[in-house]
């Protein structure tokens, strides 16, 4: 998709993550987090839980994927804040939505929310620094 | 009036054990420093990215995503934290006491800078702060938050790159206090 201004009030485009058993695997690895909860459907639901879920260094990823390629490849993420709600289980839908919220002094504050059926997954804070000449 | 005290959440010689240990621990402050086991290297790179649908070109060529911070420093299968280790002391301390379910609430992640393929990150933890006891949806528990700093170079050429602030809450679970079993 391509980039949306960095304004106060900018709304970023909504985007939707099919959650997969793959996925969650994929990235808990990925992320060199080998806590059984997030590959072994067994271990987890044992644990209480209903399936395995998406770690949390993959929430925080995708807040990274979501504002890259909504506010454009080359923004410069300062940070990353998140607070975790609902498990992503498999066969649910990430959807992310943003908006943001303030620029100031060259940064941007981005807010987004990745929500599951159960509700918000992350609420995540992402502040960005904004290059000269792309504050519209 | 008497008779109508609030009974406490927690029996108060639990919560001085938690608080008195907590105090040493934070006492301690950056601690467990522990290297990356590799370098940053694009081939963990690329994993990363395709495992998260990642298909930015500018992490493709020696510079490593920001979100990526933490996982240098990733235990691994089978890797534990060392005995020293702040957060992981706190939270043995109250899983003993009873408190054992955990569940992460924030993760707040500060990037100095984007690292570079062929650097070697150091992490050091330390305990920031042990909040409650509280009454929350899950359970009573305490607020345990960490603060971890990421590390290139050593001595006077020390460089932060990163910092998270990482909070859980570590607490008994609903079922349990209310003896309905585990299985609820």
């Amino acid at each position: 998709m391509s980039p949306v201004s960095i304004q106060t009030g900018t709304k970023l485009p909504e985007w939707e993550l099919p959650i997969t058993p793959t996925m969650v695997v994929s990235t808990a690895i990925a992320t060199r987090d080998f806590q059984d909860v997030h590959h072994d459907r067994d271990i987890a639901q044992a644990a209480g839980s209903r399936d395995i879920f998406v770690n949390i260094l993959t929430s925080t990823a995708l807040c990274q994927k979501y504002v890259e390629d909504t506010l454009g490849h080359d923004v410069e993420i300062r940070g990353i804040s998140i607070r975790l709600g609902a498990p992503a289980y498999p066969y649910d839908t990430l959807t992310f939505s943003g908006e943001v919220a303030e620029v100031r002094d060259g940064i941007a504050i981005v807010k987004v929310t990745g929500s599951v059926s159960l509700g918000a997954h992350v609420i995540g804070t992402v502040t960005v620094a904004v290059r000269a000449g792309a504050e519209a | 009036m008497s008779g109508t005290a609030q009974e406490p959440l927690v029996d108060q010689g639990v919560h001085d054990q938690v608080m008195a240990t907590a105090e040493r621990i934070k006492g301690l402050g950056e601690a467990a420093e522990r290297s990356a086991r590799d370098e940053v290297n694009q081939p963990t790179i690329n994993n990363w990215l395709e495992a998260m649908g990642i298909d930015n070109p500018r992490w493709q060529c020696g510079e490593a995503p920001p979100a990526m911070a933490q996982v240098w420093t990733m235990y691994g299968l089978g890797g534990r934290p060392p005995a020293d280790d702040p957060l992981h002391g706190m939270m043995r301390v109250l899983t003993d006491l009873g408190f054992t379910a955990v569940l992460g609430t924030n993760c707040e992640q500060e990037y100095a800078r984007s690292l570079r393929v062929g650097e070697r990150v150091r992490v050091t933890t330390r305990l920031e702060s042990v909040v409650g006891p509280k009454a929350t949806g899950m359970g009573v528990g305490y607020f345990v938050t960490s603060r971890n700093t990421w590390y290139v170079g050593d001595g006077p050429e020390a460089e932060v790159v990163a910092t998270m602030l990482f909070r859980v809450l570590k607490f008994v679970p609903k079922e349990t206090v209310a003896g309905r079993g585990e299985d609820a």
